[in-house]
């Protein structure tokens, strides 16, 4: 087993070739602390068969052992630290694998920090830290990356978080009042259906004991609920364990959570207890968050200040040589830029957008319903309006019946540019403070700011009519999903050259094109747009249902130039700082994301698409929709365009291959080189 | 923001000439991941598609059934006469299923960490790989469905910021697992990355 994979120091060794910012007697704390190496800890992993070699590259033979820790020497790396579950679990862990020697532990290189280290023996023999630190961080192990190449980067993370001085807590329970709280809140959801039920039923037995039934099974619910969560904050993560038959462990490393969000209802503050939501991803799912239903209110406070304080000094460490505090120097030139000034003519650019040209569907079903509703409430209008049809002419209602839609619809493209204009009123984009600043609106005046750091790239909108002029509408991608749909609104529809002139202005302009995707593409397209209806037209003959006959037949028609135009509008490709994917025909969208924001790709491939060699391609991105999709791109030629946008994320999957070998052996040196390269843009020109 | 340098002779934005960017010899080709689930997992792959089958058989069993007996005047007399044939017909395409996706789905499902990303290949006849990097992550989750709880197996799925980059391997070996969560865990904390 390789030395560095056995030992705790990954974590805490002060490393000279990182640039830790903690100081000693930092790293002492958290040494004495703890964790405690694993030595035990076999990997079973296939990155780990390099571990049983006897030959120990790092901890043997170099002279500078830790300089190998910090990964520079290239042959392995070491990752840290890991979390090893409670002590009173420690033992199922163990996995399986030959008994593999300790490792040697010499205090070679660094006695004096061998020497405050608890863990020189075997890991359960190791008493812990004075704080009594209920978890042992394993090794974690070293992650032997043969196949990928030689790193150059230097690993810092262990680094960025070297100094917290915090006590792990063990496992709490919420507070027994959310005995209470719980079933209360899930009853009272259900009480309706149930009462209504009881009376319609008439109180008879049968529901009597359903209901009594189903209060019980709420009561037992919120008792197990109680009885099997557990929440416990580490230092760098908070770890949700609940569920009695599914059991589920949910982690949230303390660098993720973006916020804690303490809320309480009436009926929580009567108890005195409260909620306690850790917002976690951006999405604003309660799957990726963490919520504690019920604490004790002064416990959520604790919660609250402990988690943001734990999170800020995690925060500190990591963020200077992470680099991402641009806010400081953004706010020191507060001055504000005009990008963009609606001019007049635009207003009439509102005809086009289908959104505004609905406008009158959507006033009149608002107004039915409005009478709907009163009606229902007041039989008294109801009988003014029956009466009043009563009276009233029929050739005059015919009249009605017709003109009204009629005129309606003639009216479509006014009312539409009226709402375009009360929406988008004078809209301007400006920038201030390292913000974008979208003001729009003819009575309600909205601003909405967004951060310039958060855009990560912008997306593109059209529908056929405004592409018969040439309109686009520009929305922003940002990171955080909550209101970004209505808030992401950068230039409402106009003429594409003003568009793209104000993106290079607030923004930055995407250079590159967009590939068009292989033939069978189309096929595929046809076969979605045509397919389904010509299913139902057969269906239509089987059945002799000669309506559903014409109605697919018309629509299969339709659906020719529909499949055709997606064909056409399907598109991807990338230059220095973005990558770009189109889709779509009624609601066309090119999205322009910035390469650094890609946080990952996968690819879906039906039994038919693998067939004629296709793939839809999803760049995965933190922000915005978290996905763009190219549908039907070419398997082969998509794994490639990832590899461009991405070499340090992608190749180290590729297959070597013989053809491609000379473009593929050099792309993956130097993907391989630029460890997380991912975040450069390296010069993909030669790639064309 | 990135700024881009401005290029000559490059194409406008979105609606460039295609002629220079067309799907020329230039591919690649992903690797299956490094690693199998367990092979218990075929077991739970097995038995939960037999009880979705059952069920599913149950249903259309009814259905058959009221098909027959109601004689509706809307349903035509031919598809009446013949729907003791649908049940039949999916109780052998169940079975057939059962026998051949459990382990070609273990054929295909694979996963790998590797230096910093995660790898996973899932799916039988759809097929999808999906790479999200360790520094990414938001959460990760363990879990244990009854069944799995059975054949001592678990489910990791790794969240990050985008609901599109969530990455799930089934059927795992639960210590496995348990012991990679807690590593990635510890991984994702400590490796910042505040572009998400």
């Amino acid at each position: 087993m390789n030395p560095e994979h056995e030992s705790p120091e990954p974590d805490g060794r002060p490393a000279p070739g990182s640039p830790s910012p903690a100081g000693p007697e930092h790293e002492r704390s958290r040494w004495a602390r703890g964790p405690a190496g694993r030595s035990d800890g076999r990997y079973p992993y296939e990155w780990q068969h390099a571990a049983e070699e006897p030959q120990q590259p790092d901890g043997g033979a170099h002279p500078q052992p830790s300089h190998e820790w910090c990964g520079t020497s290239g042959e392995s790396r070491a990752f840290g630290p890991s979390y090893e579950q409670d002590a009173t679990r420690a033992e199922s862990w163990s996995l399986p694998g030959g008994g593999l020697s300790p490792p040697p532990r010499g205090p070679q290189g660094h006695p004096q920090l061998y020497s405050q280290g608890p863990w020189q023996g075997h890991a359960g023999d190791v008493p812990h830290g004075p704080q009594a630190y209920p978890h042992h961080g394993t090794a974690g192990g070293a992650y032997t990356s043969e196949e990928h190449g030689p790193a150059s980067e230097p690993r810092q993370w262990w680094s960025e978080e070297a100094s917290q001085p915090f006590a792990a807590e063990s496992g709490r329970r919420l507070s027994p009042r959310s005995m209470v709280v719980g079933p209360i809140n899930q009853l009272r959801s259900i009480l309706f259906p149930i009462l209504v039920g009881l009376i319609i039923g008439g109180f008879n037995p049968w529901l009597l004991a359903a209901t009594g039934a189903t209060v019980v099974m709420v009561l037992v619910g919120g008792f197990v609920t109680w009885r099997t969560l557990r929440y416990e904050i580490t230092d760098d993560h908070i770890e949700i364990r609940k569920g009695l038959i599914r059991r589920e462990r949910r982690t949230i490393p303390l660098q993720r959570v973006r916020g804690v969000d303490v809320t309480s209802s009436l009926l929580h503050r009567m108890l005195g207890v409260s909620v306690v939501r850790i917002e976690a991803a951006a999405g604003s799912t309660d799957a990726e968050d963490g919520k504690l239903d019920a604490v004790d209110a002064a416990e959520a406070d604790r919660l609250r200040g402990e988690l943001l304080r734990r999170k800020a000094v995690l925060t500190e460490d990591g963020a200077e040589p992470a680099g991402t505090e641009e806010g400081p120097e953004a706010t020191a030139e507060p001055e504000t830029v005009t990008y963009f000034e609606m001019p007049r003519s635009w207003y009439l650019y509102g005809a086009l957008s289908l959104a505004h040209l609905l406008t009158p569907f959507a006033l009149l079903a608002t107004l039915i319903g409005l009478l709907q509703q009163s009606g229902a409430q007041l039989g008294a209008a109801t009988d003014t309006v029956v009466g009043w049809l009563d009276s009233t002419d029929r050739a005059l209602l015919t009249a009605l019946a017709i003109g009204v839609p009629v005129v309606l619809v003639l009216m479509m493209p006014v009312f539409a540019v009226v709402s375009y204009t009360v929406t988008n009123w004078g809209f301007t984009l400006r920038g201030r403070e390292g913000s974008l600043v979208a003001e729009r609106g003819l009575f309600t005046r909205r601003s909405v700011t967004l951060e310039k750091r958060r855009i990560r790239g912008h997306e593109l909108q059209d529908n056929p009519l405004e592409r018969t002029r040439d309109a686009v509408r520009l929305r922003a991608i940002v990171t955080g999903l909550g209101e970004a749909a209505t808030r992401a609104v950068l230039l409402p529809t106009g003429p594409r050259p003003r568009v793209a002139e104000a993106v290079e202005r607030a923004l930055a302009r995407y250079e590159g094109g967009l590939r068009p995707h292989p033939r069978a593409a189309l096929n595929r397209r046809l076969i979605r747009s045509v397919g389904p209806f010509l299913c139902t037209g057969a269906a239509g003959v089987l059945l002799e249902w000669n309506w559903l006959v014409a109605a697919s037949a018309v629509l299969a028609v339709l659906g020719v130039p529909l499949g055709i135009d997606r064909y056409r509008s399907l598109g991807h490709g990338h230059d220095e700082a973005f990558v770009s994917v189109r889709s779509g025909s009624l609601q066309r969208e090119q999205a322009v994301v910035e390469r650094s924001a890609v946080i990952g790709w996968s690819w879906n491939q039906t039994l038919f698409q693998r067939r004629s060699g296709l793939a839809d391609l999803q760049v995965t991105v933190g922000a915005g929709a978290g996905g763009y999709t190219a549908q039907d791109a070419s398997m082969p030629g998509a794994v490639a365009f990832a590899a461009d946008v991405t070499p340090g994320m992608v190749r180290p999957f590729l297959v070597e291959r013989g053809a491609g070998a000379a473009a593929s052996g050099q792309g993956h040196d130097r993907g391989a080189g630029q460890d997380s390269g991912h975040d450069r843009a390296p010069t993909a020109d030669e790639d064309r | 923001m990135l700024n881009s340098p401005a290029h000559d002779g490059r194409p406008e934005p979105g609606e460039g000439p295609r002629e220079h960017l067309t799907e020329e010899g230039r591919t690649a080709e992903l690797r299956p991941p490094l690693r199998r689930v367990s092979g218990r997992a075929v077991g739970v792959w097995t038995v939960r598609m037999l009880l979705g089958v059952a069920l599913k058989l149950v249903l259309i069993s009814v259905v058959a059934v009221m098909l027959t007996n109601l004689s509706l005047s809307w349903i035509p007399d031919r598809l009446s006469e013949n729907a003791r044939l649908l049940p039949i017909a999916y109780g052998v395409y169940g079975l057939v299923k059962v026998a051949v996706v459990p382990s070609w789905r273990y054929r295909v499902h694979r996963w790998e960490v590797g230096e910093d990303v995660i790898y996973t290949r899932a799916g039988w006849i759809a097929r999808s790989w999906q790479l999200v990097p360790v520094n990414r992550i938001q959460t990760v989750d363990h879990t244990q469905a009854m069944l799995e709880r059975v054949f001592d197996v678990a489910t990791l799925r790794v969240q990050t910021a985008s609901f599109a980059g969530s990455s799930t391997i089934e059927g795992m070996d639960a210590d496995e697992a348990r012991v990679l969560s807690e590593e990635l865990a510890a991984r994702a904390a400590t490796l910042r990355d505040d572009a998400t």
